[in-house]
């Protein structure tokens, strides 16, 4: 088993570049996933790494082989797409072994070790049926159970659990971090948009944005240190809340103060709906009134407008019965990212005490 | 109860119910396709009657039912020796045509190349010219190939006939099949030529289907390819060549010739009859995609 790694990653489709000077470095074992909006070039990257896309500059190199030059079949790796791409003329145990046949395995250990992919996945039962006599889920074991039967090094998911349903989803997941485990040593890259995905499947996640690298780090590294504006917002449910802050002045005019070396560069400020607590009257920070309230069961997220009329959202404790229309005035504890005009992230400031007059 | 109480007194009052609808359709359509299969009940008939008969004899069921016509046909008049070239012309050009155009086909519709759509145009335009023009020159062409006077060169231009449909038939298939299906035979490691034979194919079996019946049929009917190939070359005929020839010059053998066309007919409607789910599916299947 082996880690992967980029260095210098580049792709044009003609002359539009869509991964830009990629450097990713994959541990042998790790489950590493690849995070980012829709059309950043997740799918191109992971294609890449398969060999089903031309590098166009840098270096590929799995298990300490430089791959760029080889067959996708020759690098180790194995793939499961999106749609699964079963072969539907097949039954699920041709399916599986397919690949091993074609290329000379002789047929009882084909069998063999379809059998014993089949027993992990708990597909046993289906292993004479065609395709379209399964379920999305089954189906989606099966595309697992072919990676499975030809020993990978490398495993490679493109988005796999997007055609499931909600339920299902979650549940494949859990089954995937157990596969890992089972595997071990298996080195996995998987590729979602799905950010509760990346947190929950991933030793290391990468945030891409437009073809280049936004931030690579543990799961709770991206959430409590996002390095820039785009990963704080895009990791982490809901969203984060970010505030302008134009010359040390809130939107509503009224002056931050901001302790620190850095505290003159600071140009948002960003904090998650916990780090918002309920402040005495005309002593908190931002005077709100709610606009939605969404009951989770274990939290509450209240919707609300700032008088600077902008939405943010705070979370109450689930019997916390908020209704429509109330207000609020807000003070902010717990952690605040601060980040400056080109939206990196800033060290070295903090909220002054008494940082703002009391609200509007 | 009361339901069809009700349903009956109102087909009372209204004499096209949709039941006597569709009866009545049945009926017509029954009609037309009587009259379709005339021609071929009365050849068949025909065949079993001795000579003296065929006109006399106003029933179709002939009096005197005797397979000497047959025998004549088959024997003296070369009719085996015409039935097994049409199997060979017939048989040879399906399976070329099929590989040929499942194979461009492929190509066609799932590979970018320079030149393609010049190519495509090309091909397209050949459907515009009519037959005729271009014998002679397939003739000469095989003439200087060497195989103008065998079986093989006659096998090899009825491939021809269809072939640029049936390749579009292909590429139009082939365009639709998911290209992650590839991928994954791909990264299986399993070859271009595999992957085709093992993956591509069994996946356009509808296509496949319709290309052999309608090549089969196309092979086995064609007169005027093989009339004017065969010109020189008697022992080359085929079955539509050779029926023609019990049209002698100042005689007509009727019997020798029912018998010979119901030869000729009975292996081709079998091939249908067998294919015919498959044919349907592959016709229904190249209209929607
Ligand atoms: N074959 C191609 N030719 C040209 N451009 C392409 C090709 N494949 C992908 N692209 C472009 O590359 C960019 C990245 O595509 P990619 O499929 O990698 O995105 P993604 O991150 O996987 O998105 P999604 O979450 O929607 O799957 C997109 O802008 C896309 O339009
Ligand atoms: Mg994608």
């Amino acid at each position: 088993m082996s880690g992967v790694t980029l260095r210098n990653v580049k792709k044009n489709f003609g002359s539009v570049e869509v991964i830009r000077d990629v450097d990713i470095t994959i541990e042998e074992g790790e489950f590493c996933v690849f995070v980012g909006p829709s059309g950043c070039g997740k799918s191109t990257l992971l294609r890449m790494i398969a060999g089903l896309e031309e590098t166009t500059s840098g270096t590929i190199e799995i298990g300490g082989r430089i791959v760029n030059d080889l067959n996708p079949s020759q690098r180790g790796t194995a793939m499961v797409f999106q749609t699964y791409a079963l072969y539907p003329h097949m039954t699920v145990e041709r399916n599986m072994g397919f690949g091993l046949l074609m290329n000379g395995v002789s047929k009882s250990l084909v069998k063999e070790k379809v059998a014993k992919a089949a027993r992990i996945l708990q597909i046993e039962k289906l292993l004479d049926r065609k395709p379209k006599q399964l379920s999305g889920g089954q189906r989606q074991r099966v595309a697992i159970g072919r990676a499975i039967v030809r020993d990978p090094e490398v495993f490679l998911f493109d988005e796999p659990l997007s055609n499931l349903d909600a339920e299902l989803r979650v549940a494949t997941r859990l089954e995937i971090a157990k596969l890992h485990s089972q595997l071990r040593g298996a080195t996995m890259v998987y590729v979602t948009h799905d950010q509760v995905e990346a947190m929950t499947l991933a030793d290391k996640i990468v945030v891409l944005r437009d073809g280049r690298v936004e931030q690579v780090g543990a799961p709770m590294d991206l959430y409590n240190n996002p390095a820039n504006v785009f990963v704080a917002g895009f990791i982490g449910s809901p969203k984060m809340n970010f505030v302008d802050v134009n010359h040390g002045q809130l939107p509503d005019g009224r002056v931050l103060r901001l302790d620190g070396p850095n505290a003159a560069s600071v140009a948002t400020i960003g904090f998650r709906s916990d780090s918002l607590k309920p402040a005495d009257q005309g002593n908190g920070m931002i005077s709100a009134k709610v606009s939605v309230v969404e009951r989770l069961g274990d939290a509450e997220y209240v919707h609300f407008q700032t008088p600077w009329e902008q939405e943010l959202v705070a979370r109450f404790p689930p019997e916390a019965e908020v209704g429509l229309d109330a207000t609020f005035e807000f003070e902010l504890s717990g952690k605040i990212h601060f980040f400056d005009a080109n939206g990196r992230a800033l060290a070295n400031v903090m909220l002054a005490s008494g940082a703002v007059a009391k609200p509007v | 109860m009361s339901d069809t109480a009700v349903a009956s007194s109102r087909s009372q009052k209204v004499f096209l119910t949709p039941r006597r609808k569709r009866q009545i359709t049945s009926i017509i359509l029954a009609g037309i396709c009587a009259v379709w299969v005339y021609p071929l009940i009365w050849m068949i008939a025909a065949s079993f009657k001795p000579n003296s008969e065929l006109f006399s004899n106003q029933s179709m069921i002939p009096i005197d039912p005797t397979l000497e016509n047959y025998i004549r046909a088959w024997t003296e008049a070369n009719l085996q020796r015409y039935f097994f070239n049409t199997l060979f012309v017939t048989v040879g050009s399906v399976v070329i045509t099929t590989l040929a155009a499942a194979l461009a086909g492929y190509v066609l519709g799932r590979r970018a190349f320079p030149g393609k759509w010049v190519l495509m145009g090309l091909m397209v335009f050949t459907l515009f010219i009519p037959q005729g023009y271009t014998i002679i020159p397939i003739f000469q062409l095989l003439t200087n190939l060497g195989i103008g006077q065998s079986l093989w060169g006659l096998m090899l231009a009825t491939c021809g006939h269809n072939i640029v449909i049936f390749m579009l038939l292909f590429a139009g298939y082939f365009t639709q099949i998911p290209k992650e299906l590839e991928e994954a035979s791909r990264m299986d490691g399993v070859g271009p030529v595999k992957t085709f034979w093992y993956v591509m194919l069994p996946l356009a079996k509808p296509i496949v289907v319709t290309v052999v019946v309608m090549q089969a049929l196309m092979a086995w009917n064609d007169f005027l390819l093989p009339l004017v190939i065969t010109l020189a070359n008697p022992a080359m005929r085929t079955l539509s060549v050779g029926i023609y020839s019990f049209k002698g010059e100042h005689f007509v053998d009727w019997g020798g010739m029912t018998a010979s066309s119901t030869i000729a007919i009975v292996p081709i409607v079998l091939l249908f009859l067998f294919l015919q789910r498959y044919f349907i599916d592959g016709l229904a299947g190249a209209v929607k995609g």
